[in-house]
């Protein structure tokens, strides 16, 4: 095994995640077994990749048109990163291309750790939708590269649903003049996450969203670092993040806007909210503008915040149950995030998803309950 | 059918109802009249059973059932209904998500078969039309962006939808437009006006009592029931104000 060189919460960026099982992790062996069922969404036929521990099963995989070899990344001084390596999947599209449909790749991680590598490069006008399905039990971590020429479009969508284990994904995009990039995740299994990313607006009237939902139960953690920088004029961009925790969990997002000078009449707007299921569980909302041009617009709001005691009453009153009132209504929290996602068969999935994991039997009220001083909303500006 | 002995309760530990005593049997409409913040909405909410309103004194029986005992959804199950003074709104929750939700939960708390979407959507188109609620509002989140007269009317529609043994309606009739009015008084008296069903209905209002005439009028001033009786009585209140009867 190699030594595992893993940032410490010492480093700001770092400080609320909780690496510490990953060495443990790391050493386990995978099983390599491949359960009947895997997450493939019933949409359009596009390409279709399975990668368990990390490699590719090609019975189980049709390419299209994804490359499997060298990628071209830059993992610079991040961590994780580095460690995914330089290896991977390659989607290529010459100008005006688009895949048949969805592309989609099942990440399944049958024990101990996978790295990999992904690229996405797109010519003037292409595009592609793109989902990544994570399921297992170990440490699945991975770095994409996202490239974006004149006026491509890519939908890329993260479905984290591995049952325990660890999820880490770093993302490093650039998007060209008049390009559209929307990245969305939903982190709802039991596996704790670490979500990294950089978008580089490159050209002039340039697109980014970039954000999701994240849930979170028992101890679990998940933590969201995003970037957008802005580097043209006419820019615009959105960040939109919902977490949600109960009992002792933790979800934590810090996203970053940053407006280079000459970036004028940039359109920036981050929306950070965070919903406590539990007296005992937490979450951190970080939102941090940088502006260098005086013509933008930015706007930004993080709040955290309970169940509205109001709506719950007026849902039980007429005969919704508490547990069904408050799926209900924390479904409801989410839907925002997950309605980013353009695929209409991905957004759907993806809320059925997270239905799932509402509707997950919740832990007895005894363990639900913790000393109050212990948690709560932080909101820093 | 519905049973109040000598209640008391506290909101946020300051009393409210002081011994409040009242009895509606099956079949009959009953007006509950007073000044503001005298404890009607109050009585409400305790009849509701929502957090925070603790009884400390006296029994609540709906159909010889201990309804105090009863957590909010199963007093609904039951058959009790709430219309609130100011309906709830709720984000990204449609009333047609929420109303089906609420119907199929009390069916299956009662025993009986849910409702599959389609008949349900028939139900909520008629029960909508019959109130001047559209589809197209009944598939917004509810009550939000509603008007106040809208979010009454919304009520009423709730009423037609869940069909109630029991409605407690707090002041349905403040908001509404004349021809609202008229609306809602003919889903009152169309829907609960039944040999199984009764109405407690809080208002301040004569206009609304034209409409839908009450069997019992009672004044409620400090906690308490201080005088009962026919129609007339709110005809008197109208007249002469609640600072002689409430004295
Ligand atoms: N959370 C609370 N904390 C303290 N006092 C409260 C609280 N809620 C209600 N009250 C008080 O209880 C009293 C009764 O209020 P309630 O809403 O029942 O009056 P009401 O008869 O419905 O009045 P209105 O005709 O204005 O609707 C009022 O004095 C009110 O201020
Ligand atoms: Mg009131």
């Amino acid at each position: 095994m190699t030594l595992l060189d893993l940032p410490s919460n010492r480093d700001e960026a770092w400080r609320w995640s909780d690496l510490s099982a990953l060495p443990e992790i790391a050493a386990r062996a995978p099983a390599g077994v491949v359960p009947e069922a895997l997450p493939w969404i019933d949409c359009a036929e596009g390409p279709r990749l399975l990668f368990v521990d990390g490699c590719l099963d090609e019975s189980r995989s049709d390419l299209g048109p994804v490359a499997i070899g060298p990628v071209e990344v830059d993992p610079e001084g991040h961590a994780l990163a580095r460690l995914a390596g330089r290896v991977g999947w390659s989607l290529r599209l010459g100008r005006d291309h688009a895949p048949s449909g969805p592309v989609q790749i099942v990440h399944l991680s049958t024990g101990g750790a996978d790295h990999l590598a992904g690229e996405i490069v797109l010519d003037e006008d292409a595009q592609a939708s793109i989902v990544e399905s994570f399921v297992g039990e170990g440490w699945s971590n991975r770095l994409t590269r996202i490239r974006l020429a004149r006026s491509a479009r890519l939908m890329l969508a993260r479905r984290v649903m591995a049952s325990v284990g660890f999820v880490s994904f770093t993302d490093r995009a650039t998007v060209g003049e008049g390009a559209s990039l929307v990245a969305t995740v939903l982190a709802a299994g039991g596996a704790d996450t670490r979500i990294d990313g950089s978008i580089l607006l490159t050209g002039e009237g340039a697109y980014a969203e970039a954000g999701g939902a994240l849930l979170a139960r028992g101890r679990q953690r998940h933590d969201a670092n995003y970037v957008v920088r802005h580097e043209a004029p006419q820019g615009t961009s959105r960040q939109l993040w919902r977490s949600v925790a109960d009992d002792r969990a933790i979800c934590s997002v810090a996203a970053r806007v940053e407006v280079a000078r000459g970036a004028q009449k940039t359109d920036g707007e981050q929306s950070l909210k965070g919903l406590l299921l539990s007296r005992s569980a937490q979450v951190n909302a970080k939102p941090e503008l940088e502006i260098f041009a005086d013509d933008v617009k930015c706007a930004h709001g993080a709040t955290v915040g309970e169940l509205n005691r109001d709506a719950l009453f007026y849902m039980a009153s007429r005969g919704v149950p508490r547990e069904e009132a408050r799926a209900l209504l924390t479904t409801a929290f989410v839907a925002d995030a997950i309605e980013r996602v353009g695929e209409e068969a991905v957004r759907e999935a993806m809320h059925a998803d997270a239905e799932a994991w509402f509707a997950k039997t919740p832990l007895p009220l005894g363990e639900r309950e913790g000393p109050a001083a212990e948690g709560g909303g932080r909101v820093r500006a | 059918m519905l049973k109040i002995e000598n209640l008391h309760a506290t909101v946020a530990d300051k009393p409210i109802l002081k011994g409040l005593s009242l009895s509606v049997n099956a079949g009959e409409i009953h007006a509950i009249m007073g000044p503001n913040g005298a404890g009607k909405s109050t009585l409400g909410y305790v009849l509701g059973g929502r957090e925070g309103y603790e009884v400390t004194q006296g029994s609540v029986s709906f159909d010889g059932k201990d309804l105090l005992e009863m957590e909010a959804d199963e007093r609904a199950a039951a058959g009790l209904f709430l219309g609130f003074q100011y309906p709830v709104e709720i984000p990204g929750v449609s009333n047609v998500q929420f109303l089906r939700t609420a119907l199929n939960a009390q069916r299956r708390a009662r025993g009986e078969a849910e409702l599959s979407a389609g008949d349900f959507l028939r139900l909520a188109r008629a029960q909508g039309d019959a109130l001047g609620v559209s589809m197209d509002m009944l598939k917004r989140p509810v009550n939000v962006g509603f008007s106040g007269g809208e979010k009454k009317r919304n009520e009423m529609v709730q009423v037609g939808i869940i069909q109630p043994r029991l409605a407690v309606l707090d002041e349905t009739d403040s908001g509404l437009d004349i021809d609202a009015l008229r609306v809602v008084a003919d889903g009152i008296n169309r829907i609960m006006r039944a040999p199984d069903k009764a109405v407690l209905l809080i208002t301040h209002y004569q206009r609304l009592l034209d409409l839908v005439v009450p069997d019992f009028v009672h004044v409620l001033a400090g906690g308490r029931i201080v005088r009962s009786g026919g129609p007339e009585l709110a005809h008197e209140l109208e007249r002469e104000g609640y600072a002689e009867i409430a004295a």
